[in-house]
């Protein structure tokens, strides 16, 4: 069972038409493909993000008109590129779905995807405060689920799951952090 | 101050029973949100976190210009809990109950699609009578759900009275679950593999007993509502958010239903027993807060009758997947057998098996798509998990639903696209 359930399910039709338009543009640009569970991943340098995720919008094999989620994580043990941001993106008109992962080195901005999708303002918001993983563009960066006084970026491996960070409401810095 | 009442030009211009064009609605939106007069100067009004219109912990900055929202500024996060946090150093079968507390009134929605994105990653195949369980409690959970988002909107618009009766009748569902599962809100029902128990013996009959009066209730709540003049003032042509509106800012469930988008992923991307039971999925096309309710009474007719379906269907056999790598044994055998007791053992103290990957799978809870995305390095523990909440994006959505139309028109609006803070904030 170590390739889980899902390993031969075959990708759809729409999506493979999809994959076929997305290498052809980009070719070696995608760095690698992975297809398991049933699912289809691309990982792509940050400097590709908004290039190839606005392609996989408006080319019509793609036409991935909803961007599913956002989120952020962290992979200590890859020490040169610890942070990832991984999207998923679904298309109504084709009923296919597809993610997209970049890996970040420390303190590596990435272009922000508002412009593409509004709805990845708070995802992107939350990746910051919980990995810090600086959105470059976004019009609201401040912390959303946290206090504003909160230290530190609590979804980190090496932050511990108990403590005493913040704890206390400070009004002044409203707007600052 | 006298303004003249504004001229409902958008309840007019909605003809009904015929489809409008999206030109049409976008009209009707551009119009909608030029009505009242605007005097030039901005007041700022903090509405909640503890307002009840709210529906939790929700705070909205409001920029008002007269009674124009020009601008509002979302603040969530006052019931963040750090669930995903907690996961990752949580066995699977230990972070079952810590979805319950995600969306609180559909605790068994959260449960559901948590497992669903288990059994993706394991690839655990869950028993026909697990599946069909879980429709009924889906649905049952679904139109506790409805209901109770109809008696807190309507209670929203000015209508003490008829919260009760909504309330009243939530609790037969709650009853059913109480018998079901044990508990009235949080059930930790699901398990990876099935459910964790067998329906008890004269769940059918009463279960029958309520989806056959929910649906004349249905009738009633209609009758006291769907043909209110009042109710038709405060919501048609009110919060109009567009099929494209609601990719943008990912609305989904209802609102996009009510939007003219059969999009529903128990059709679309069947689980539990969904593909071999019969319903319509629920469409509207003025996209309106009116709609939103008609999309959502709507679904409680389709849920009962997917419940009377698997009743009638309802197959033998196992409730939980026979797999003794991801999933607990029955209890009763524990005590009994050796190897149920070893399995016990090694669920308990260790964990399942979960291979080495990523998965991402969404499912239809009552109020949208919510999605679960779990990384793995294999072990007991995921790794990394996300849940994708449908009320976090709703509850983002609101400036672009609100801004323009009248203050009043707020909390008819907020209501209408269904944020719960417990889902909003995780």
């Amino acid at each position: 069972m170590s390739a889980g359930g899902g390993a031969e399910r075959p990708l759809p039709a729409s999506l493979l038409a999809a994959d076929r338009a997305v290498l052809d543009r980009f070719g070696a640009r995608i760095l690698e493909r992975i297809e398991a569970f049933g699912e289809l991943t691309y990982c792509v340098a940050p400097g590709d993000w908004t290039e190839v995720l606005s392609f996989l919008k408006d080319s019509p094999e793609g036409a991935f008109d909803q961007l599913d989620c956002l989120l952020g994580d962290h992979l200590p043990e890859r020490e040169d590129r610890p942070l990832a941001v991984v999207v998923h993106l679904v298309s109504h008109a084709h009923g296919h779905r597809l993610r997209v992962k970049t890996a970040l080195a420390e303190g590596q901005g990435l272009p922000t995807l508002t412009g593409l999708w509004p709805s990845a303002g708070f995802d992107e918001r939350e990746a910051w405060e919980m990995f810090g993983i600086l959105f470059e563009g976004h019009p609201d960066l401040r912390r959303l689920l946290t206090t504003d006084d909160f230290e530190g970026h609590p979804l980190r491996k090496d932050f511990p799951l108990q403590g005493t960070v913040g704890g206390r409401i400070r009004i002044d810095l409203r707007g600052k952090i | 101050m006298a303004t003249s009442a504004p001229p409902s030009a958008s309840v007019e211009a909605r003809v009904e029973g015929r489809r409008p064009t999206l030109e049409e609605l976008k009209e009707r939106k551009a119009r909608s949100r030029q009505r009242g007069q605007r005097t030039g100067e901005l007041m700022t009004l903090s509405l909640g976190p503890q307002h009840p219109s709210t529906h939790g912990v929700y705070r909205a900055e409001l920029d008002l210009d007269g009674e124009v929202i020009v601008a509002v500024r979302p603040e969530i996060g006052n019931l963040h809990r750090g669930v995903e946090k907690l996961c990752e150093h949580r066995t699977y079968h230990q972070i079952i109950p810590l979805t319950d507390r995600l969306d609180y009134l559909s605790a068994f929605a959260m449960n559901h699609g948590f497992c669903e994105a288990v059994e993706k990653l394991m690839g655990v195949e869950v028993p026909p009578r697990g599946r069909y369980i879980r429709t009924i409690a889906h649905e049952l959970c679904r139109i506790a759900n409805h209901i109770m988002w109809l008696g807190i909107h309507v209670m929203d618009l000015g209508t003490q009275t008829f919260f009760c009766i909504t309330f009243r009748d939530r609790e037969y569902i709650l009853d059913l679950f109480e018998m079901l599962t044990g508990a009235r809100l949080t059930h930790s029902f699901a398990r990876i593999g099935g459910v964790a128990k067998d329906l008890p013996d004269d769940f059918d009959y009463r279960c029958r007993k309520v989806i056959d009066f929910i649906p004349k209730r249905v009738a009633e709540y209609e009758r006291i509502i769907k043909y209110n003049r009042i109710y038709h003032k405060r919501t048609k042509g009110v919060g109009i958010f567009t099929a494209e509106d609601c990719y943008a800012w990912r609305v989904t469930g209802p609102a996009l239903r009510a939007a003219g988008v059969a999009r529903d992923l128990r059709k679309d991307e069947p689980y539990a027993a969904y593909d071999e039971v019969e319903f319509e999925v629920a469409v509207e096309y003025n996209a309106d807060v009116y709609d939103r309710f008609l999309v959502r009474m709507k679904e409680i007719r389709e849920s009962c009758k997917i419940i009377r379906q698997c009743l009638d269907r309802l197959p033998g056999g196992p409730f939980l997947a026979r797999d003794a790598a991801h999933s607990l044994p029955l209890k009763k055998d524990v005590l009994r057998s050796a190897p149920a007791m070893i399995q016990d053992f090694y669920h308990v103290f260790h964990g399942p098996h979960a291979p080495k990957g990523e998965v991402y799978r969404a499912i239809e809870v009552p109020k949208g798509e919510m999605g679960v995305y779990i990384r793995s390095e294999g072990g007991p523990r995921p790794t990394r998990v996300r849940f994708t909440t449908p009320s976090f994006y709703h509850g983002q959505a609101v400036p672009a639903l609100c801004e323009g139309e009248m203050i009043a028109d707020f909390v008819a609006i907020f209501a209408s696209v269904d944020v719960v803070l417990g889902d909003c904030d995780r």
